[in-house]
């Protein structure tokens, strides 16, 4: 189904709303509000890709030139390079053009088009991983599809165990957002009954393999879960949406830095922009990067965006009664902090101080690789024929205190056969008795790997280099970000869980890795304007909305009050729709 | 949700839908290839590597992975053709010097165990020098065992991504649009 057209924006008007970004954040706000009629305008600083050309997620690699791989003159950023270098990480290169870690996996040359050029986008300070998508839809159309709800273990943790904050709302309020997010976009997965890891209504969930079976067995019997991944993907279709196709299993997932070209798996474009510009209501500007929120000099109160073409460079702006940020975590601050005023000296929203602080996200790196030794040698199977492998939840500092560290982390996995035989790199040797162990072997790995809670702290932060600018002249952010004790503490009882586990299934370990990821890695950025019932210690109320300024919302991962250990995609379109339904609500009420 | 679901109605793959999301496919894909795109045509002349090194480079990588019962070899599935484009357009002289004096390196060990370059000695003393090669692969100390790892891995990478390597060898069976019962597990 083809893309509705795009309107041409009347920047001489007044919308009712102005979103910037167009990711997970942006497009529900943009589908909540035309739902409710408002005139929304929609500002992405990037481009309006036709997806389906650039992903082709059923291309072999013998059909591409390169097999997959970016042409010459590209080059993709490697973990040595995060490590031993400080940011901009493409200063003095000799390449054309520079991108993120996640275009140094296979298939990069299918998403060079949908990550940002690091020579374009400088930024400064420590090592930092910062994976970021300027096209419609942002990363959403990469993403990995994990989507998970939190529980009140995470809205209430400084209640549990005396750290942080405590957020403004709990589990009982953003319920009913979960549901409607499930039944709006579509989830796979199976019911599990935790506490700390609530079910989602939940279509066909994916199916295990042998050695996933196994593991969920003798993990049951600890006390701990293995369950399929928790998908953000329909599986049995969506009637209501004409521009998704229900998942059939291709396994195209695996194998590339993301994206699906049917749309099973959840991107903002098709699962909320499109049938929101499908109301009418909705008017879309591409190449749009908002360089500043506007504030009304008498009042103080937001009245639209300055924003400039990325393409020609001019300067435009666009009016509305409320601004509604979700440029993503670490540019929705950026762009409260280049927003100065006479009323908002340090930014607006910002008379807290917090805006770019509390900066956290989750913890890579360990993890475990093992060998389920009854599969070696046996007919290959097709295993990869899901958006996942399995998940295990977190099962630290629930109900016993786990000495050394507070927090939890869960558990990504895989196993099986795949496109590109697993273990064919690492196995030792050359010639006949090479190849057929590479052959034996491919399906019988099974691996985990942890993402873990990191702590929310006030000296993390980022703000205003201030002399660094991007390609369009705009400072750049600056970051003040180091993990501390607890993770480190975190990371090493990963490792020792991890192994008591594939341990206690019979699984063969063959491989570990302690080693913790550059900051950045999970691409899970959060709390740089945290929500709160303090204005002195918080920028957003518990509907996202500024102490300061009562018709700016922040409706990204920025409002996260802590990093939980689940993935936060599908927490981020939950608070987005409740708060644009407060949004309407006071609207109506004529309260802004 | 899945409770309610009756199986084998959900579960197949309808005609309509097949036809849709394949158009959809190929809408999306105008220019879709059907030949692999780097090759050269059969018996032209190599572009980065010389004559000679190009038969070095074409035995070397089917001995790394050779013809077997089961599939055709490195050389079959056309690796030094594959790697001799890549460096032909790469623009990392850092890369390309390094297989230069890479299979340098394998022609001056051979002189040193044999006496002559490496595709002027025997099978037996061929499979010498590549074991000699091979003997510290996760922790290389001389010129030619560092080749080794490169060598190694450009082969592997680019058999296991070929027709050959994915479909004869690995038998791979993903990559369609799957219908009827999915396979795997429930779990339960």
């Amino acid at each position: 189904m083809r893309p509705p057209p795009i309107q041409d924006v009347d920047l001489s008007r007044t919308y009712d709303a102005v979103i910037v970004g167009s990711g997970a954040a942006g497009g529900m706000a943009a589908h909540v509000l035309t739902s409710k009629g408002m005139q929304v305008l929609l500002l992405e600083a990037g481009k309006k890709l036709p997806v389906e050309q650039e992903l082709r997620s059923m291309e072999w690699p013998y059909q591409h030139p390169r097999r997959g791989d970016l042409p010459p003159g590209s080059h993709a950023l490697s973990f040595n390079e995060y490590t031993i270098r400080r940011p901009p990480y493409a200063r003095d290169t000799a390449f054309q053009h520079v991108y993120s870690y996640v275009e140094g996996w296979g298939g990069a040359d299918y998403t060079k088009n949908i990550v940002v050029d690091e020579k374009d986008h400088p930024y400064t300070g420590t090592p930092y991983a910062w994976v970021r998508a300027r096209c419609l839809g942002g990363k959403t159309n990469i993403w990995g599809r994990l989507a998970l709800r939190l529980s009140d273990f995470d809205f209430k943790a400084k209640s549990h165990d005396g750290y942080g904050e405590d957020w403004p709302l709990s589990y009982a309020d953003l319920e009913p957002y979960y549901d409607k997010v499930d039944l709006y976009l579509g989830i796979s997965g199976v019911k599990e009954n935790l506490p700390h890891l609530p079910d989602s209504l939940f279509q066909r969930p994916t199916k295990l393999t042998y050695g996933e079976m196994r593991l969920r067995e003798r993990l049951g019997a600890m006390g701990r879960v293995v369950t399929p991944y928790r998908a953000g993907v329909t599986t049995d279709g969506l009637k209501h949406n004409k521009y998704r196709s229900k998942c059939f299993g291709r396994g195209a997932c695996r194998r590339r830095p993301g994206g699906c070209d049917i749309h099973a798996a959840f991107d903002s474009p098709t699962g909320l922009i499109y049938p929101a510009m499908d109301t009418g209501h909705l008017t879309l500007r591409t190449n749009a990067i908002a360089r500043e929120v506007l504030v009304d000099t008498n009042t103080g109160k937001a009245r639209g965006v300055a924003f400039l073409d990325s393409q020609t460079g001019s300067s435009y702006e666009a009016k509305a009664k409320v601004v509604i940020l979700a440029a993503s975590t670490l540019e929705s601050a950026r762009l409260m902090l280049l927003s100065r005023s006479r009323q908002h000296p340090d930014g607006i929203g910002n008379s807290s101080g917090h805006v770019g602080h509390n900066f956290c996200e989750h913890l890579m790196g360990p993890s475990v690789t093992g060998l389920v030794k009854e599969l070696v040698g046996k007919p290959h199977t097709l295993d990869d024929g899901r958006p996942g492998g399995f998940y295990i939840p977190r099962f630290r500092n629930l109900k016993e205190r786990q000495p050394g560290f507070v927090r939890g982390y869960g558990f990504e996995g895989n196993s099986g056969h795949a496109m590109f035989p697993p273990g064919a790199l690492d196995t030792p040797g050359f010639g006949a008795a090479f190849k057929k162990t590479v052959r034996d072997h491919a399906g019988a790995f099974i691996d985990i790997g942890a993402f873990g809670e990191v702590l929310a702290r006030y000296e993390n932060y980022v703000d205003l280099d201030p002399e660094v600018k991007d390609r369009w002249g705009i400072p750049v952010l600056r970051f003040h970000y180091q993990f501390g004790e607890n993770e480190r503490k975190m990371a090493e009882d990963m490792v020792a869980t991890a192994r008591e586990m594939f341990q206690a299934a019979g699984i063969e370990e063959v491989g570990v890795s302690r080693e913790v990821l550059t900051p950045g890695w999970s691409i899970h950025e959060l709390g740089t304007a945290r929500m709160g019932s303090d204005p002195k210690t918080s920028v957003l109320n518990q509907f996202q909305q500024s102490h300061d300024v009562s018709n700016l919302l922040v409706v990204d991962g920025s409002s996260h009050v802590s990093a939980s250990c689940q993935n936060p995609t599908w927490t981020i379109m939950a608070l987005a729709w409740r708060s644009c339904d407060h949004l309407a609500d006071e609207l109506r009420k004529g309260n802004l | 949700m899945t409770d309610e679901r009756k199986e084998g109605e959900e579960r197949r793959l309808s005609r309509r839908e097949l036809i849709e999301t394949t158009a959809a496919a190929l809408l999306a894909t105008p220019l879709l290839r059907t030949v692999p795109g780097m090759g050269r045509p059969a018996g032209a002349a190599p572009r980065f590597f010389t004559v000679a090194e190009y038969r070095l480079v074409d035995e070397l990588t089917e001995m790394v992975i050779p013809a077997d019962q089961v599939s055709g070899g490195a050389r079959a599935a056309g690796v030094a053709t594959y790697l001799d484009a890549r460096l032909a357009e790469s623009l990392e002289r850092d890369w390309q010097a390094a297989w230069r004096a890479g299979l340098a390196a394998v022609d001056e060990l051979a002189r040193s165990v044999a006496g002559k370059p490496f595709m002027e000695v025997t099978p037996p003393q061929r499979l010498a020098v590549l074991t000699r090669m091979a003997a510290h692969e996760s922790s290389p100390q001389t010129p030619a065992e560092r080749f080794f790892q490169e060598l190694k891995r450009q082969t592997v990478r680019v058999y296991y991504t070929s027709q050959i390597g994915i479909h004869d060898d690995q038998q791979y069976k993903g990559n369609v649009y799957q219908s009827g019962e999915y396979s795997g597990y429930d779990a339960k």
